[in-house]
């Protein structure tokens, strides 16, 4: 008879748990009323991790009037609000799929062994502009690891949400006065506890060195942050949520069925930006190892994107990407039929969508696929910059950054604006 | 692994320590003046460095940060720029020498005022163990913290282990979880005790795929889609369960069977966990019976025959092997047989979760307060975690509400979540600390607290005795799974699915054997003290029937891992050679000596090249099997820039091409051949099923070392790493320091690993002596 041993170990291995206090991640640090004046400006960036095969992407003509490519086909009808960047990436972000760590971010070499990520491209717009919404950003994830897009200042990822129900639970969905008032409890009390650990850490403090002393500083100046959102997670628990005229979604089943899980997704980024609930919202798509069930496709995504020039993996690949473009142009022209006041809520919104690699086959991480579509440029044309010697992605961050009001000029490895992308 | 004086000194913040400025000597002065401050000088600042009037202060941050600015570009020959007059071999020495002996001279006074390791944080691996520990729960607290940054390789450097709003939110949401767990709040869970007939495995359809017994047993036969959960049972609440399965082969022609259970929802979102392979005779009944853990309320049990055909649907008449079942118990969750678990008892002891007073308050937190800090807790210490309980407790907030609201400060509080050191050697508490979350990536246990507690763990046979006790407990395992998991990447071992049609034969069970025989090998060395150059080559490996099969070697049968004498044509030897090292540096499809190359120079040979600059073109893979990569790699070399460091990577990752994605051997590339292109082919059986895969060119594997030895294949390149045994021991030593330490390395530590690597030497590199080495060292024993 076989036994298999009782290892503690083995239970480390597990599975996700869903518990309380859902509405604290990402609650804007210091809330202001927005801006007065001029439209409520947003920002939506989507990265698909294993890339967007270049040869069925980009057309050979620069400018306005290029030729139209495989995968542009569904944006046909939106050209006018999108423009399509190629010759762009983050430099010295190397080391193949760990550069998705710094999609948003620029932080170079993502792969080396002493990488520390630094602030993402939204979560750095929060902090310049922290807005009067219940959440201050939304970090989403379509896949299995759970890993999103958005990094704290101290090169912290932040947690993710995956499931379109929890989601749609944290945004819409009012708790029982029962729940509330627990909710309330207990937020208080974690208010008294920081106070409690950050008088402790300065006691600490007095007997350590001069670098450890640094580390303790780092821990009471969190804390403290953490204090301060407790208190607004506390006002916002009073206040009832919008009220939205759409079932709560199911969640998709198949772990694999990208399709769905995107299209649930992006409904859900949709309800968020119109009821104002969020105005940066993540979405990280990871390709999996797995078959996805999408018709003509049979081999594993991860796989086929390293295809090695095999012609069968092209042409499934081509089937599976060209999926995923059509689940973007769902989602811009959603958008772009949402009214608001002033004018529509893709003229509002910034979405930045592409990938981390530029040659996923090689793990290239130059020449980054790049699209940034909405938020009021003057779009319809191919940004053609040089192959051989890329113009730094922080560019466009920089543009976006200036578009949503910030005064900037620099966003980690981008100075200046990138050439070439006017307002509207 | 060594960081260069210059990144010392960049990581140093030299405040108060004393150690004054002094003059700048004639010839450095002479030669930045000559060479360095036509730019960085009183007219132009490039880069924003000015050097003439840079004061030889190596306390101050910047300056001394510049000085180190001038060492890297000067060592690397960086500056001046090319086009500029470069300096004579004999100046740039003369300033080298002494920039590096005034680097030195300010890294050591660094570390003598404060030590060379930084407070560091737990990691959440860390993290979960500890609380495990400490609370006597197993709930999963893991996947709710965010993951962690490593440096040097390891996610244990206090540099990584950065803290966030976002992480303490989410350590107050661990410490809710774990305190209801260990507490055991709410109802009680219903307990499950029953015996399910096979039949509940099968879903509601025709029965095609399998085939009802008039045993009542069912055979099962398809091994790849297979709805066989069992529906009947969803566990009441996540935890422990026992579950017994009775099974036989089933037309397996007096073989014995192979199945595997796994564990899960199977339905949305969540995830599936293997529980085990296991094996069953042929004709007897057997039961088989594991006690695995259920991480989520509704999940349940799956059985699924292994290596039978993946999908057929003639069962009535199906000939082929398959599994019969004849029941399966579940018991559990186990936590929950007693009510409330023991665990609250063991917190609380035996004051009343629901009429405490503040007294009892006092004694709870008294006594877990210093198990959590992992050191004595003066009263005036806890004072304030005291006072939160109290004030609840004088507005009549309920005992348990009250007394949680104390645990958790207890739980979020700097001295549970960082590892408390003071400069100089280290007092038996932090001692301990260090000790037990190196050998056991948890706190030390109440053994080990009564040694520090007693003043003598620092004296060498205490410590010696301690390390070896700690090395044979089962809590060892987190260093072998943790270590081996960083330093040879096994982490990654799911990052890829190896190409279907290319590595038909890759499948669950060889994967896990794959990890399983790392490990054991790894355990194998530490146990029997074995030398570590066996793990650049060795005269036997740690293998299970699907792991032998996988490298062709006759005579092992079984799931279970046992040592196995390796013959010279087996291709087999030392990690290199292991299935897990070559499936994590390889993509599914293809292979890249650049990438195993680096991965071999950085964890075997201790020598790390720096990572390709920036804009720099990859290498397109190709399996149609017409480039060939030896023609693409060879334009590296050729070019100056990069040949630098091509020629010391690619030749060591040559020698690997013999090995395939998934650790196989190969003399001929497999291919996916275009259509109409042709190719021989060969049929491997895989599953009851013949798979045709294409052959491609013939495997090269030789190629010459950047100082001119040449070899023709990994027999010979290990033969020559092996003729540097001390480089070897070295770069291992290396990274033991910094796991244990949690510390990235300075050129102050060299004296100290040089002792290490003499003393490991002298007793024939054994493994575990290299691990007491590490612990009697200076540097494992100062902050």
């Amino acid at each position: 008879m076989h036994t298999a041993p009782i290892s503690r170990r083995q239970f480390l291995r597990g599975t996700s748990v869903a518990i309380a206090l859902p509405m604290l991640e990402s609650v804007a640090p210091f809330a202001c009323a927005a801006v007065a004046g001029g439209p409520v400006r947003r920002m939506v960036c989507c990265c698909t991790t294993l890339g967007i095969h270049a040869e069925n992407l980009f057309p050979a003509k620069a400018g306005r009037d290029y030729e139209l490519t495989p995968y542009l086909e569904p944006l046909q009808e939106l050209r006018g609000d999108f423009t399509l960047f190629s010759g762009v990436s983050h430099p010295e972000v190397d080391g193949g799929h760990s550069s998705e760590a710094s999609f948003l971010t620029a932080a170079p070499h993502p792969g080396a062994s002493s990488f520390r990520n630094t602030i993402s491209l939204d979560q750095f717009a929060l902090e310049k502009l922290p807005p009067a919404t219940r959440f201050g950003s939304l970090a989403l994830n379509i896949g299995q690891g759970g890993t999103g897009l958005s990094v704290s200042r101290s090169g912290v990822k932040l947690p993710t949400d995956g499931r379109p129900s929890e989601v749609f639970q944290k945004l819409f969905v009012n708790g029982s006065p029962r729940e509330v008032a627990r909710q309330t409890e207990r937020l208080r009390d974690g208010r008294s506890i920081m106070d409690t650990v950050a008088d402790d850490a300065k006691r600490l403090q007095q007997r350590v060195t001069a670098r450890d002393r640094e580390k303790l500083d780092d821990y009471f100046t969190t804390v403290r942050e953490v204090e301060q959102r407790l208190q607004l997670a506390e006002d916002w628990v009073r206040k009832p949520k919008p009220a939205v005229d759409v079932p709560p979604p199911t969640d998709v089943s198949n772990a694999y069925d990208f399709v769905a899980r995107t299209r649930l997704m992006f409904d859900l980024a949709h309800l968020a930006l119109q009821t104002d609930s969020t105005r940066f919202i993540t979405l990280m798509i990871q390709g999996h190892n797995s078959v996805p069930p999408v018709q003509g496709v049979t081999i594993d995504w991860h796989n086929l994107s390293h295809h090695g020039k095999d012609p069968e993996k092209l042409a499934q690949l081509r089937v599976l990407e060209l999926e995923q473009m059509k689940l973007l142009a769902g989602f811009l022209a959603k958008l772009k039929s949402s009214r608001e006041s002033s004018g529509d809520l893709l003229a509002n919104t910034m979405v930045l969508y592409g990938s981390n690699l530029g040659n996923a086959s090689s793990h290239d991480t130059r020449n980054m696929p790049m699209l940034l579509a909405g938020g009021g440029f003057k779009h319809g044309q191919h940004l053609a910059f040089d192959q051989h010697s890329n113009t730094p992605l922080g560019q466009l961050y920089v543009s976006m950054l200036q578009r949503l009001g910030i005064e900037t000029d620099r966003f980690a490895s981008g100075k200046g604006t990138i050439r070439g992308l006017e307002l509207a | 692994m060594r960081i260069s004086i210059v990144a010392s000194l960049a990581m140093t913040v030299l405040t108060g320590v004393g150690f004054a400025a002094g003059e700048t000597p004639l010839p450095t002065k002479a030669f930045l003046q000559k060479y360095c401050v036509e730019c960085h000088g009183a007219k132009a600042q490039e880069g924003d460095v000015r050097l003439d009037n840079l004061a030889a202060d190596f306390v101050a941050k910047t300056s001394s940060e510049t000085w180190g600015q001038v060492f890297s570009k000067l060592e690397k020959r960086e500056m001046p720029p090319k086009a500029k007059t470069q300096p004579k071999e004999g100046e740039r020495q003369v300033v080298l020498d002494w920039l590096g002996r005034e680097l030195r001279a300010a890294v050591a006074a660094r570390h003598r005022a404060e030590g060379r390791v930084t407070l560091r944080r737990i990691n959440r691996f860390e993290y979960q163990n500890t609380i495990h520990d400490l609370l006597g729960i197993e709930a999963n607290v893991m996947e709710l913290l965010p993951e962690d940054g490593s440096a040097h390789g390891f996610d244990k450097v206090s540099s990584a282990l950065t803290l966030s709003p976002v992480q303490v939110e989410k350590y107050l949401e661990a410490a809710d979880l774990a305190l209801d767990a260990a507490l055991g709040v709410g109802a009680r869970p219903k307990f499950i005790e029953e015996r399910f007939p096979a039949t509940e495995l099968l879903a509601n359809w025709e029965n095609k795929t399998y085939r009802p017994l008039e045993s009542g047993a069912v055979a099962l036969f398809n091994s790849g889609y297979s709805p066989t959960e069992l529906r009947k049972f969803r566990a009441p609440a996540p935890g422990r369960y026992r579950v017994r399965v009775s099974a036989s082969g089933f037309q397996t022609d007096g073989q014995p069977a192979t199945f595997r259970i796994y564990g899960g929802s199977f339905g949305v979102g969540g995830k599936t966990k293997l529980f085990g392979h296991f094996e069953v005779s042929a004709d007897k009944a057997t039961v088989v019976e594991l006690v695995e853990r259920l991480d989520n309320r509704g999940d349940t049990l799956k059985v699924m025959p292994y290596g039978t055909i993946p999908w057929q649907n003639t069962a009535a008449t199906y000939t082929g092997p398959g599994l019969a079942v004849q029941w399966l118990e579940v018991e559990g969750p186990l936590d929950a047989k007693e009510w409330p678990p023991a665990t609250r008892k063991q917190l609380l002891g035996d004051v009343d979760l629901e009429r405490g007073t503040v007294a009892d308050a006092d004694r709870v937190l008294k006594r877990f307060a210093p198990l959590a800090f992992r050191r004595p807790v003066s009263d005036a210490d806890l004072a304030p975690y005291l006072r939160l309980v109290r004030e609840r407790l004088d507005k009549s907030v309920p005992f348990g509400d009250a007394l949680r609201v104390g645990l958790k400060a207890i739980l979020v509080s700097p001295r549970f979540l960082l590892l408390d050191e003071q400069p100089g050697k280290l007092d038996g508490y932090a001692l301990a600390s260090r000790l037990s979350y190196f050998l056991w990536s948890t706190m030390p246990d109440e053994k080990l607290l009564a040694a520090a507690a007693k003043g003598d763990l620092s004296k060498p046979e205490v410590l010696r005795a301690q390390v070896d006790w700690m090395l044979d407990h089962p809590n060892a395992r987190a260093f072998t799974e943790d270590f081996t998991g960083q330093w040879l990447s096994l982490r990654n071992i799911e990052f890829t699915t190896p190409d279907a049609r290319l590595y038909p034969e890759f499948d669950e069970w060889l994967q896990v054997s794959m990890l399983r025989e790392t490990r054991a090998f790894f355990d194998e060395l530490l146990q029997g003290d074995l030398s570590v150059l066996n793990f650049v080559d060795s005269d036997f490996a740690m293998l299970n029937e699907r792991l032998a099969k996988h490298y062709g070697i006759p005579g092992v049968t079984g799931l279970h891992i046992r040592r196995v004498p390796l013959q010279p044509e087996w291709h087999r030897g030392g990690v290199l050679t292991h299935a897990s090292v070559l499936k994590v540096t390889a993509n599914g499809t293809t292979t890249s000596p650049v990438i195993r190359g680096a991965w071999l120079a950085d964890r075997i040979l201790g020598k790390p090249v720096p990572p390709p600059p920036a804009n720099v073109e990859a290498v397109e893979p190709d399996i149609r099997g017409t480039k060939n990569i030896r023609d693409q790699l060879a334009k590296h070399r050729n070019i100056a820039t990069c040949a630098a460091c091509h020629v010391q990577m690619d030749p060591l990752g040559f020698a690997l091409e013999s090995y395939d994605v998934i650790g196989g051997w190969r003399d001929r590339y497999r291919i996916s051949p275009e259509r109409g292109q042709r190719a021989d082919t060969f049929t491997l059986v895989v599953n009851q099923r013949d798979m045709r895969v294409a052959l491609g060119p013939q495997v090269d594997s030789s190629d010459t070392l950047a100082d001119g030895r040449r070899f023709r294949d990994l027999i010979e390149l290990k033969r020559l790493v092996l003729a540097d045994k001390e480089q070897v021991t070295r770069g291992l030593a290396e990274k033991l320091l910094i796991y244990a330490t949690g510390q990235g390395l300075e050129v102050t530590d060299d004296p100290a690993i040089s002792d290490i690597v003499r003393n490991v030497k002298a007793k024939d590199y054994g493994f575990r002596t290299l691990v007491h080495e590490i612990v009697q060292s200076s540097t494992f024993q100062n902050k």
